[in-house]
This record gives structure tokens, C-alpha cells and sequence, in this order.
């Protein structure tokens, strides 16, 4: 237990620790074992050990990167959230996993990934602004194919037609899941007992960005807003665990919408700069680039006269070289 | 599950009588259906007889490509065409046939529950262990599954399910868990049923439910089953009152039918 | 023959036409040259010394040699010019030139005969690669067609030609390699790979088929012979959830290996509107015999006859007829059955669309006949004759058919009676256009008078377009 595991997750969004479900669940089941990890939020999976997040470094320089590998990992370490849970309530924990990542999942992957306002305003958005950058154009188009195709393997089916009947269909049995964990939940403050465990942990990551994106298209947020004591379980959660996060989110709604447009646009300015150099700068590479082309190309006709009045090539590139600097 | 809206189907359902001419769908018995699909199989015909509903099986080498959603089993009622246990369940609820009646909003919460369980740890890994397992897919899988056609599409048409099945293996997390790490997957999730169904008949007390019919229709077709290695069905063994629950089961919906 | 000739040679030089050969493609010989040597030659027997081909690139020189070998042969001028317009002939129809040139002159040098000549083809090759691009648009689907021909491959007149189609709802693709015997242009074999994807909305059926063939075509006498065997893994689903279930139930995958054969003569002179001549094709199928799954004996046959009448009217009739056996006790598929009815087979039908059915999805039958009988005539008061005029056609026309499964137990009387009863005719008018040399279009005023329940009709005006017409 010499020095604390490493733990690699997405950085967090719309008053969340994070914004992808798989990490929310291994942060939750951290917090409620208590387990001490030392937390790092970056926005770049490449620099993740495993290639993705979340995943755990272990202090034996082992890396997980599935959030059950990662939960048994940190029960093996006496981080036990479950460890007050009856054999009985093992069990219901265990069905009610499944449950959500039967029924719930795949709507959840259809309304962030595939309904195509949600993906443009939201999921796309987020990741574009917050990957570096030549990686922001690349990886979330790789990621929406890679939901895809998972959905359409939970599925089970030849394709992805049917658009509006698929989406029906998933959001009628995500609301149907809802709608049951929600009755299971019924008034009390956790699934089990006074404290959380693994299936809180599970609910929480299921439904938390669910709850706070703001989705322009929201059918399933609606319906989980409708359940009272589902999405005050994900807020109350919200307020004791992840205090920080959750006190940043209110800190901007006090504010009303204002800031965050405003936190938007802070993040929005210098990529936009970012952008525009990029584009001058490609444009000029592109100008010199000819220019040195045609150069070289008139050199050979006259190569004395070259040798004399030395490179006109090499004072093109110079400048560009300092912009390349500049830039990285 | 499948593209049968559940709603479209019950919409066209309600009404109309059971008929005595229903017909199950599933491939052949002796040489070509799998374990996961002779227990989904096993499963619908549990809940109909449950429900008292006669059915004819008919065993067709092409089953699986007439499913309306690509799985087994489906069942032919009058016109319809329903596939999977889920859509069956609510068909023959509209057909004002249903086994939950009787359940509380937990009860009904808790059920569910289970039956992904089930589809979700002990189908799973019954497919994983029919196709990611080298030993098991060359002496079982892929010689039964393209044993209707001939060669060469039979070799074909099993790689390429067998490649389907590895990529979903793969999209869901599990193409890096190792035979014995399924195994113990699947000691949990029975372990979890032995503890959900502790000393009662059934799982919700007196009465049998689409859980029992589908947990039945698994554990059965696993004792039963010959594979390359017993590993399956002993993890099951060591849960006696599974074992006894699938003997009641036999003997209350299956035998004295046959007799 | 040279004697023959010779007398008759006078206007010849003038006018080439008089060849007796097609007159669309002339030889088109340096005139001034010609006349002067025409007094010296024109009677006089020549040798053919030389035969040269100018412009070969990657074209070998044995092939070319079966084609103008004729040349040397010629006695007199008159038949060297008409043998080298044949060889012309021949050299372009392997299609592997764009151009041919024939120049004929005095033999020079050190060897030369007082009366020899040397002939000289002048050919341009086509390029090395074509390629082509389609864009087509049917019911509720566009498709992209890239076509890629590689013309004389390997020097020897050999096509590759490989076909692309990318559309939105299905992908094809086709290749296929073509090798005709040198010197015997007609002998040829053909390989071919493919998959092509069709949606059969009368049955609700959507096919798949991925599969190789490989053929050998060879002309017989008067008669042209194709020799066939085909490995196809047919891939066979329901077009939408309401598919009827006997559809269902032929879904899934299947083997077919068929060895076939085809007969044909044909001696009208034109495939799409002939005012003479006749058409007998007779083919057979056994497949199952190689392989597969699929294990049946087909037979079928088409017969056209067509007689000139007055004022350029064409009075042509026609039959078809087929039966499939399913060996072993296997039943059919629905993808080898027969299908009967649309705007070019019995007119006044839906497509496809007589015969067995289930729920509204038509099954195909294991027999069939269909007869038409047609006057054809140029269009009322003749407006364009000579040019655009000629494309269109008016027709009057009386079908007939039937389709049904036979019970193969019960003997022949017993099926001429079944294919006799439930009788399927109609009758009607319209016009006909012909696209190229291989399809015509129809808009048809059709009345169905035999019609059996079950049959979709089509009563009253039908549009339609087909290669294959009755």
C-alpha cells in the first residue's frame, strides 16, 4: 500500500466528476469505499495507460481499464462498499447491474451517440473542445462509429435501420428500467441500507449525466426528471460525494446561464484562435509550399545564378519554420 | 427485444383467442441447435406451458434466418410472428395470459431484474463458451452449426458467426476475460439465483413466473448438454436447490404432459 | 472465282459498296492510288507478298494471324480488296482496336514481284484501361455504377471488365474475364465473380447472391451452344416484417452448383424489332449434381417466329415454356421458380404477379407457359421515318400464359390438362420504343379477360421496360 493507484478519467462536465458513465461508476464506488486514488482528470485518452478511460494504474504497475475489473481490483484492496450487503442483497445488486446494462445502456449510447441533435450539440461539442488538438477532429467520429457498433452488437441485429422505431423502442425500455428502479428505490436514500454500494454506484453513473446534460433532445431526460426520487438519489449523491464538483455546477446556476456560456466561450475563444491560426497557418504552408515548388523549379533552369544569389528557398522556409515553433 | 414493437404487437394481438394451431420455431434438435439457443428455447416453452398454452415445435434447419429478429426461438401464432421470451411475455399478456399478475411493483422490479441476470451473465457466457472457446467451437459449435449446408458455405456461414459473436464479445468487455474468469461469472450469477430463490417452490413464492421459466430453461439445457468439459454444469451442481427447482420444474410442466 | 469477279469488276473501284459485304463499315481506300492502278491490275493476278500490321503495341502477333491469314490467299485484286475487308471485319470485332486502316499497294524492294502486293493494316489499339461511371436512379434507391475494362489484357483479345455498383440500400459488384479462342472469335470462355443484391417486392423477398460462373460458348452449324456450371451461396430474407410466412420460411442460406446448357438459333435480324426470321432457345439446368444444396432439373424453352406483312407491318409470335423437377425430395426455392406476368411477359398483369400466393407475396410455380401473338407496325402516319421515327413501333397484342406447381405423380395428362385450366390471356395496344440493341420500352393500353383470384391485375394503361420480351 506503499503509494496510492493512479486512476485515469475523463474531466468532468455540466456539474459532474466526469462525463463518461464508466468512470462515474469506478469514481462513486471509490468515494463510497473510501478508497484512496489518486485522481487524474484529463481529457486525452491516448495518454491513459490502457489507450482509454477510465483506467487504474496500479501501484503494480498493473493497468485496468474495465469498471468491474477495477471495482474487484479495489475490493481486493479491503475497499468494500458492498461489504454490509447480505448474500441477498449481493444477488439483487448483481440483477439490477444487469438490468442497467441491459436495458439501460443501450438507450443511454442512443441518446448521447446516435441521436444526431444530442450528438452534434452535446457529445460532439464537449469532446471536440476538450481534446487537443489534431485528436478533437478524429476521435469523436471514431468514438460515435465504435458506439455504434456496439449497439448494434447489443442488439444483435443485421443493422441499425429503422431510426425512429429503434429509438422508440430503446427509450420505451429505458423509461420501462427507470421506471423500476425507481420502485425499487421507493423512498429511501440508497438501494441498501443507510449507505451506497456497487448498485448505487452503477445507478448514479447510469443516470447522473443523463439527468445534467443539457440535451436539446431530452424524451429520456424528461422522463427521468418525472421520477422524483431517482434524480433527487443522483443529486443527493452529487452533494455528498462530490461535493466540489457538485458546488461548481450550483455556483453557475445561482448565476443563472450567464457564466457558463461565458465559461463556454473562454474555452471556445482560443481554440477558436487556435483554429484560425491552424487555418492561416495551413494556407500559408500551402502558398510557400508552391512558391518553393515553382522555386526549385526555376533553379535548375539557371543553377549559376543560384549559387550566387544564395537560397531564395531556404528564405521562404525560415519564416514558416519559426511559425511551426511558434505554434507547437 | 427485437423489432417486434412490443406495443404494435399487443395492439394486433389483443383479442383474439390462443389458437390450437400456435407452432415454436427452433433449428434442428439432435444436429444443429446450440446450447444458448436450445435454452431459449427451453425457456419459451417453460413459460407457455406455464401459462397452459399448447404449442407445436417445429424444428427447421433455417430458424434462426426466419426470426423476425435473427433469434431463437420464435413461435407462428395466427398471423404473428413474435421471437424472443421478453416479446413473447407480453404477447401472450395481451392475449390476457400472464404469470405476473399477481406481483407487486417491487416484485415486478426484482423480477426483471433477475431475467437480465440471466440474459445478461449465464446467456453470455454460454455463448462465450460455445464460440470463444477454441476447444469447444472446433469439436461443437462450428461443426453442429453449419451441419445443415454443405461445403463450402458451411465453413462460412460458422466463422462468420463465430467472428460476430467474438466482436460482441469484444464490444461488451468480455473479449479479454479468460474461460475460468466466465466460469466464475457464472458461479456468481447462480450463486446470486440460489440465494434469490432460497428455500421457496419458485422464485416469487407459490407461483412460477417468466423468471423461473427462463433460469429453468438455462440451467436444464447446461445439466443436460454434453460439452467438451463438464466445468459448466458442475458450477451449477454446487447450488442444490437450483437443482432441485429445475427437477420440480421437469416434473410439474414437462413430464406428466409427456405421460 | 477470281474469273467471275474479274467480269464483273468494271464500276467496281468506283463504287465499294458493291462488295457485298455490310455496308456500313467501307474500306476506305486511298482513291487517287487506286484508279492508277487499276488499269495495270484489274485483271491481272496478283500475290500477296506482304501483310503488314502497323500499330500493334501490346497486341500479340499470332492472334492477328488467324485473322488476315485469308489475305494471302487472294488471287486478283478484287480479292484482296475483299478479303482484307473481312479481315478488317475481323480485326475489329475482337474489339481490342479502335480504329483499322487497310491500305493496299505495289510490293517494293529488293524481293518484289513485278505483280506483288503488300497489304498494310494500319490499327490503332484501344487504351490499356476504360472506365466508365453511372449514376442511376429506381424506386426510392440511387446507385453509383463504376465500370472498369480492361480491354486485351494479355494481347490475345482477353476482357476484364469489372462493375462496381454502390447504392443506397445495397452494394454489387461483378468481375469478369473473357477469353476467346485466337482465330475463332466465337469459341470463348468466360469467367466470371459477383455478388449482387435484388429486392423482389412481389414475393417480399430480398436475395443475395455471392457466386462464381464459368462459361464456354461455341457455335455449332447454324446453332450457338453455351455450356455453364455456376457455384452461387444465396442469401435469402424477408423484404420487410409483413412478409407472408411462407416467405419466412424460405429464408437463410443456401449452396447452389448448376451445370447448364443453352441452345440457340437464331436467324432474325434484329434481336429487338425483327421483321424476319425465327428464335428457338432451349435451356437446361441440373443443378445439385456438383454439389450444394440445392438439387433440381429445369427445363425451359422460348420460340419466336416473325413474317413481314404489308406496308412494313410484322406479325410475330411467340411461346415460352418451362418446368422444374426437385430431385430428392427436396422442395423448390423460391428463388429457382419460375415467375409470369408485367408489361413484357403477359401484358395486363402486375409484375410477377400470376400464380401461387400467400398473403399477397407470389411464390412462383414449377411450370409455366406463355404465348403472345403481336402486330407490329410503324406509327400511324410514319412522322420521322428514316431517324428518330424508326425507334417506336405500334403493337397490337393478345397474351396468354399459365403458371402452377405441377404433382410430378400424376403423369403428362394430368399436367397438360392443369397447365390448360385457370388460363391467364389478355389483350391490347401501345407503343414500343427500343433502347440501343438490347431493351425496349412498352406503354401499353392492356384489357385482362383470364384472370384467376389472386392475380394482381393491371387493367388499363402499363408501363414497362424489359430485355426479354414475349
Amino acid at each position: 500500500m506503499a503509494a496510492p493507484d493512479e486512476l485515469f478519467c475523463w474531466e468532468g462536465a455540466w456539474g459532474l466528476p466526469s462525463v463518461s458513465s464508466d468512470c462515474l461508476t469506478v469514481l462513486a464506488y471509490a468515494q463510497f469505499a473510501g478508497a484512496p486514488l489518486k485522481l487524474r482528470k484529463i481529457s486525452n485518452p491516448w495518454r491513459s495507460p490502457s489507450g482509454s478511460l477510465p483506467a487504474l494504474r496500479t501501484n503494480q504497475n498493473e493497468t485496468l481499464s474495465r469498471p468491474a475489473d477495477i471495482i474487484i481490483h479495489l475490493r481486493k484492496q479491503k475497499f468494500n462498499a458492498d461489504y454490509d450487503l447480505s448474500a441477498r442483497e449481493g444477488a439483487d445488486s448483481l440483477a439490477f447491474i444487469s438490468l442497467l446494462e441491459e436495458r439501460l445502456k443501450p438507450a443511454l449510447i442512443y441518446n448521447s451517440w446516435v441521436d444526431s441533435k444530442n450528438y452534434v450539440e452535446v457529445t460532439r461539442r464537449w469532446y471536440a473542445e476538450h481534446l487537443p488538438f489534431p485528436l478533437n477532429f478524429l476521435l469523436p467520429g471514431r468514438m460515435q462509429r465504435q458506439q455504434l457498433e456496439t449497439l448494434r452488437l447489443l442488439r444483435g441485429e443485421e443493422s441499425l435501420e429503422g431510426g425512429e422505431e429503434l429509438e422508440k423502442e430503446l427509450y420505451r425500455e429505458a423509461s420501462d428500467c427507470m421506471n423500476l428502479l425507481s420502485q425499487r428505490l421507493g423512498a429511501r436514500k440508497f438501494f441498501f441500507r443507510d449507505s451506497p454500494s456497487s448498485l448505487d454506484a452503477y445507478v448514479f453513473a447510469y443516470l447522473a449525466p443523463l439527468l445534467k446534460a443539457k440535451l436539446p433532445n431530452g424524451k429520456l431526460q424528461q422522463h427521468l426528471k418525472s421520477l422524483e426520487n431517482l434524480s433527487s438519489f443522483c443529486s443527493n449523491i452529487l452533494l455528498l460525494y462530490f461535493p466540489h464538483d457538485a458546488r461548481e455546477s450550483s455556483g453557475g446556476q445561482k448565476s443563472s446561464s450567464p457564466p457558463q456560456p461565458e465559461g463556454g466561450d473562454y474555452d471556445h475563444v482560443p481554440n477558436k484562435r487556435r483554429k484560425q491560426l491552424m487555418s492561416v497557418l495551413v494556407a500559408l504552408g500551402a502558398m510557400l509550399s508552391y512558391a518553393v515548388l515553382t522555386g526549385i523549379l526555376s533553379i535548375q533552369h539557371m543553377q549559376k545564378e543560384a549559387l550566387e544569389a544564395p537560397p531564395p528557398d531556404r528564405q521562404t522556409l525560415d519564416p514558416l519554420d519559426e511559425d511551426e515553433e511558434g505554434d507547437g | 427485444m427485437s423489432l417486434a414493437a412490443e406495443a404494435f404487437v399487443s395492439q394486433m394481438a389483443a383479442a383474439e383467442p390462443w389458437p390450437e394451431s400456435a407452432t415454436l420455431y427452433q433449428p434442428l434438435k439432435e444436429d444443429q441447435i446450440l446450447l444458448s439457443d436450445c435454452a431459449s428455447s427451453l425457456a419459451v416453452q417453460a413459460y407457455l406451458r406455464m401459462c397452459g398454452l399448447p404449442v407445436q415445435v417445429v424444428y427447421k434447419s433455417n430458424a434462426e434466418y426466419m426470426s423476425p429478429s435473427g433469434k431463437i426461438p420464435f413461435i407462428h401464432v395466427g398471423n404473428q410472428v413474435v421471437s424472443e421470451l421478453g416479446p413473447i411475455v407480453q404477447f401472450t399478456k395481451a392475449k390476457g395470459n400472464s404469470l405476473s399478475d399477481g406481483l407487486d411493483d417491487v416484485q415486478r422490479a426484482e423480477m426483471k431484474a433477475y431475467m437480465e441476470l440471466v440474459n445478461n451473465m449465464l446467456l453470455t457466457a454460454e455463448l462465450y463458451i460455445q464460440w470463444c472457446d477454441d476447444a469447444t467451437a472446433a469439436e461443437i459449435s462450428r461443426p453442429r452449426y453449419s451441419s445443415p449446408y454443405s461445403w463450402p458455405l458451411s465453413n462460412v456461414l460458422a466463422y462468420q458467426k463465430q467472428w460476430e459473436v467474438r466482436r460482441k464479445m469484444n464490444a461488451i468487455g468480455w473479449g479479454e476475460k479468460t474461460l475460468e474468469q466466465v466460469y466464475d461469472d457464472v458461479t456468481q450469477c447462480c450463486q446470486a439465483l440460489s440465494q434469490r430463490l432460497g428455500t421457496q417452490p419458485y422464485f416469487f413464492n407459490k407461483q412460477p413466473t417468466e423468471l423461473d421459466a427462463l433460469v429453468f430453461g438455462h440451467l436444464f439445457t447446461i445439466l443436460t448438454t454434453r460439452l467438451t468439459s463438464t466445468e459448466l454444469a458442475e458450477r451449477i451442481k454446487s447450488c442444490s436447490n437450483l437443482l432441485s427447482f429445475c427437477r420440480r420444474i421437469e416434473q410439474t410442466y414437462f413430464e406428466d404432459k409427456s405421460s | 472465282m477470281g474469273t467471275v469477279h474479274a467480269k464483273s469488276l468494271d464500276p467496281l473501284p468506283m463504287h465499294g459498296r458493291d462488295l457485298g459485304v455490310h455496308p456500313d463499315d467501307l474500306v476506305e481506300l486511298p482513291e487517287p492510288e487506286q484508279e492508277s492502278k487499276q488499269e495495270i491490275l484489274e485483271n491481272k493476278a496478283v500475290v500477296v507478298q506482304h501483310v503488314n500490321v502497323q500499330g500493334l503495341g501490346r497486341t500479340k502477333e499470332d492472334l492477328l494471324g488467324y485473322e488476315i491469314s485469308e489475305v494471302f490467299h487472294a488471287k486478283n485484286l478484287i480479292d484482296v480488296m475483299k478479303k482484307s475487308h473481312i479481315a478488317r471485319q475481323k480485326l475489329l470485332r475482337l474489339g481490342i482496336f479502335k480504329e483499322v486502316e487497310v491500305l493496299i499497294d505495289t510490293s517494293e524492294g529488293s524481293d518484289a514481284l513485278p505483280n506483288g502486293l503488300d497489304v498494310t493494316f494500319e490499327v490503332t489499339e484501344v487504351k490499356r484501361l476504360t472506365g466508365s461511371y453511372n449514376t442511376m436512379v429506381g424506386n426510392n434507391e440511387g446507385s453509383m455504377v463504376l465500370g472498369l475494362k480492361l480491354p486485351n489484357v494479355f494481347g490475345r483479345a482477353e476482357k476484364l471488365t469489372f462493375q462496381f455498383s454502390y447504392g443506397t440500400k445495397e452494394t454489387s459488384y461483378g468481375l469478369s474475364f473473357f477469353k476467346p479462342q485466337p482465330g475463332n472469335f466465337e469459341r470463348n470462355l468466360i469467367l466470371n465473380l459477383y455478388k449482387v443484391t435484388g429486392q423482389f417486392p412481389w414475393s417480399s423477398l430480398k436475395e443475395t447472391d455471392r457466386g462464381a460462373s464459368a462459361e464456354f460458348n461455341f457455335p455449332l452449324g447454324v446453332t450457338n451452344h453455351t455450356l455453364k456450371w455456376e457455384g452461387v451461396w444465396r442469401e435469402l430474407g424477408c423484404l420487410a416484417r409483413s412478409a407472408s410466412f411462407a416467405v419466412r420460411e424460405e429464408s437463410g442460406h443456401s449452396l447452389k452448383s448448376a451445370l447448364s446448357h443453352t441452345v440457340s438459333i437464331d436467324s432474325r435480324n434484329s434481336a429487338i424489332f425483327p421483321s424476319r426470321g425465327a428464335l428457338l432457345r432451349i435451356n437446361q439446368e441440373l443443378a445439385g449434381y456438383t454439389g450444394g444444396d440445392a438439387s433440381f432439373l429445369k427445363e425451359d424453352f422460348e420460340l419466336q417466329l416473325n413474317k413481314r406483312l404489308f406496308w412494313d407491318s410484322v406479325l410475330s409470335a411467340s411461346l415460352w415454356g418451362g418446368m422444374l423437377c426437385p430431385i430428392g425430395g427436396q422442395p423448390s426455392s423460391i428463388a429457382d421458380r419460375f415467375y409470369l406476368g408485367g408489361p413484357t411477359s403477359v401484358r395486363g398483369f402486375g409484375m410477377y404477379s400470376i400464380g401461387p400466393q400467400s398473403e399477397g407475396d407470389y411464390l412462383g410455380g414449377e411450370a409455366y407457359w406463355a404465348g403472345g401473338l403481336h402486330l407490329y407496325t410503324p406509327l400511324p402516319f410514319r412522322p420521322g421515318k428514316g431517324g428518330f421515327g424508326d425507334l417506336f413501333r405500334t403493337h397490337f397484342f393478345l397474351n396468354a400464359g399459365n403458371l402452377c406447381n405441377l404433382n410430378y405423380g400424376e403423369g403428362p395428362r394430368a399436367h397438360l390438362q392443369k397447365m390448360a385450366e385457370c388460363l391467364r390471356w389478355s389483350y391490347g395496344a401501345g407503343i414500343v420504343l427500343r433502347l440501343g440493341n438490347i431493351a425496349r420500352l412498352e406503354l401499353n393500353y392492356c384489357v385482362p379477360m383470364g384472370v384467376q383470384s389472386g392475380d394482381r391485375i393491371c387493367d388499363g394503361v402499363q408501363f414497362g421496360a424489359g430485355i426479354r420480351f414475349l
